[in-house]
């Protein structure tokens, strides 16, 4: 299993995590290489959410160490939840400006980010009123609006339809090709292999594998180590 | 001063846009402005009527103090809302991050967690502030009837007020932060009230050591601004437990660090605030902001009491729900303490009502011990008590001590104003300017 490669700007080690009896992670080791798309995939309550919280520093951790890189700005992760509705009353132009000002974030992607996203209908709307995948997409234009070099988005195509999650990922994949790491959290495969370059598989809180895996292969290698 | 484009300034405007879209803090702000007419408009009746209003007879004037007559009941609506309405909207504020997820985005942006809460107990207090124009709008009518308006009074009352909203903010920062749900924190902010109302029910039975711990709950300490009574240790103790529910609060949004360190954090924070509380019990120093005084002895009085320097001991043999015992206390005891440097009073009873310890020869007894000298006496009035303690003393006051120029008497303010246009103002335009604001707010925040 591939791990400590020399470009990896954040290295994982032995993450633990349990709550009560239940094992959320266990001994969870793996590293993140600079400008790539990391996916880690993983059955429902295999740990992938507690693991992006902790990364994000918004869960304590047991035991274990997260190491970043020397060259990386801090603070250097940034953590998108999954299933949140922050500031519900506010428009999503004014989470957008919010975003930028509170986080010290990209206010010339401002414009790039609502027109790939597609939020200009609803710009103005308050972020209670939109449905499940506009509401998505105006908080991945919050995650990719910060200055943080690496980004952890749990399921960001959660709630997109076919269209929107094709158009998502062509612009993810063009973030990460213009240097921000991406580490997302996705529970379909299909669209896991199209966006990612490497994957870490989680099962039971523990990392199974970690690495490059061909997308025809994804599934299988997927159904037998989960 | 933080610019507002600096990271703390958009936290106070989000935290500012959130408590504008709170339907919590426009309830508050519509339903003070009735609250308080109430308490205004029959105020100034009763003050009226006594005043000689509809031919009734005048009252005494010492007794017209707009302080006591008619600040004392318009503000008192304020602390209605600050135990029972605040609460809510300074819950809704500082839980909605949590449950919106919210608070896992902003704890990303490096930042003292106690900022993060100041932020929110400021724009609090600015949301208290615009509801307190509720009875300001009662002190400009009173203005309007040509009533007495003694600055020093109201800004002793004012301050009173905002110590106890910034109380109950801090009080239900804290229950918000450390439970899981607003429900919750609903219920452990208003069983802390209802606890130091048991708290104040207990010490009026038992006295002694319940009852100084009583005299810091928001309640007494309201009762003391009211009054015009300002104590640095009351002030210090205010600003030390309101510091301390929003420290509870900061330590409970972080929630990246292991709840056994939050848990050890907070034990720490409340033994040293414990502690702290302790030392600020004994800040004696005092002010009488009241106009008529009625915190003080004569000034006479306060000469001859001062010139006393040994430590004065009271005994008294009178049951906690004696009356006597009240007015003993209210009257007499509480102006001793803040002139007397070293002044003690004991209550000794066997039952909390005296009814059936009457018939004991020593109770209503009055044992004074001024130095080693001692005396008994059963004059629970202030005169009497100021005579046995000059007479143990041997500092009798001469006749005539008091000159008109050292101190004027207090003539009061009677005024026999019926309440014009105070009901137009508190149940008609005040609703609708506030409904009116809430629906602008809406629209412009769509």
């Amino acid at each position: 299993m591939p791990t400590g490669q020399p470009d990896a700007i954040v290295r994982v080690s032995g993450l633990s995590k349990r709550y009560g009896r239940l094992i959320a992670l266990a001994d969870a080791s793996f590293s993140v290489n600079i400008g790539e798309v990391l996916g880690v995939i993983g059955p429902n309550g295999s740990g992938k959410t507690t693991l992006f919280e902790i990364l994000g520093g918004v869960l304590p951790a047991d035991s274990g160490t997260v190491e970043l890189s020397r060259d990386l700005p801090r603070p250097a992760l940034f953590y998108l939840p999954d299933g949140i509705t922050p500031w519900s009353d506010q428009s999503v132009s004014w989470a957008l400006d919010f975003t930028i000002g509170f986080f010290g974030g990209r206010s010339e992607l401002r414009r790039e980010v609502i027109d790939r996203l597609a939020l200009t209908p609803f710009l103005r709307s308050r972020l209670s009123t939109l449905s499940k995948g506009q509401r998505k997409r105006a908080l991945l234009a919050c995650g990719l609006l910060t200055p943080h070099p690496v980004l952890l988005a749990d399921e960001p195509f959660d709630g997109l339809d076919l269209r929107q999650t094709r158009e998502v990922t062509e612009y993810l994949k063009g973030v990460a090709a213009g240097g921000r790491t991406l580490l997302v959290s996705i529970h379909q495969i299909s669209e896991a292999g199209r966006l990612c370059d490497r994957f870490v598989l989680l099962s039971g809180g523990r990392v199974r594998a970690e690495g490059a895996i061909p997308v025809a292969q994804l599934e299988e290698v997927f159904l037998a180590l989960t | 001063m933080r610019s507002l484009r600096s990271p703390f300034g958009w936290l106070l405007r989000k935290e500012w846009r959130e408590l504008v879209s709170s339907r919590a803090w426009w309830v508050m702000l519509l339903l003070i402005g009735p609250l308080v007419g109430v308490s205004f408009i029959s105020a100034v009746r009763t003050y009226a009527e006594l005043s000689g209003l509809n031919g009734t007879a005048a009252g005494v004037g010492e007794v017209f103090s707009p302080l006591v007559g008619i600040w004392a009941p318009t503000f008192s609506a304020c602390e209605l809302a600050a135990a029972f309405l605040l609460p809510f909207v300074a819950i809704r504020v500082v839980a909605a991050d949590r449950h919106s997820g919210a608070l896992k985005l902003e704890l990303q942006r490096p930042m003292r967690a106690m900022t993060r809460v100041s932020a929110k107990a400021i724009v609090l207090m600015a949301g208290w502030l615009l509801a307190s124009f509720a009875p300001l709008l009662g002190l400009a009518l009173w203005r309007l009837y040509g009533g007495a308006i003694y600055p020093p009074e109201i800004g002793s009352v004012f301050t009173g007020h905002i110590v106890n909203a910034a109380l109950a903010i801090s009080l239900a920062a804290a229950a918000s932060t450390l439970t899981d749900h607003p429900a919750t924190a609903a219920i452990v902010t208003l069983s802390v009230t209802v606890g130091t109302w048991i708290l104040s029910f207990v010490a009026a039975v038992h006295g002694g050591r319940w009852a100084q711990a009583a005299a810091f709950t928001p309640t007494a300490i309201v009762a003391e601004f009211q009054h015009g009574l300002v104590r640095l240790s009351v002030l210090l103790i205010s600003a030390l437990l309101i510091l301390g529910g929003l420290s509870l609060a900061a330590i409970g949004t972080r929630l990246g660090a292991a709840p056994r360190k939050r848990l050890v954090e907070s034990l720490a924070l409340v033994a040293g605030l414990a502690a702290a509380i302790v030392c600020a019990s004994f800040v004696p120093s005092t002010w009488d902001l009241s106009e008529s005084r009625m915190n003080s002895f004569p000034r006479s009085d306060e000469r001859l009491l001062t010139s006393i320097q040994q430590p004065l001991r009271i005994e008294a043999h009178l049951a906690p729900e004696d009356p006597r015992r009240h007015d003993l206390e209210t009257q007499t005891v509480s102006k001793l303490r803040r002139i007397m440097r070293d002044f003690e009073i004991s209550y000794v009873s066997a039952t909390s009502i005296g009814l059936f310890e009457q018939t004991s020869g020593h109770y209503g007894e009055l044992r004074y011990d001024l130095g080693g000298r001692t005396s008994v006496g059963r004059n629970a009035t202030t005169d009497g008590v100021l005579e046995s303690i000059y007479t143990l003393a041997d500092v009798l006051p001469a006749a005539g001590d008091v000159t008109e120029d050292e101190e004027p008497a207090f003539r009061g303010h009677p005024l026999a104003v019926p309440p014009t246009g105070a009901a137009f103002m508190f149940y008609g335009a005040w609703p609708a300017a506030i409904a009116i604001a809430a629906m602008m707010s809406r629209r412009r925040g769509s």
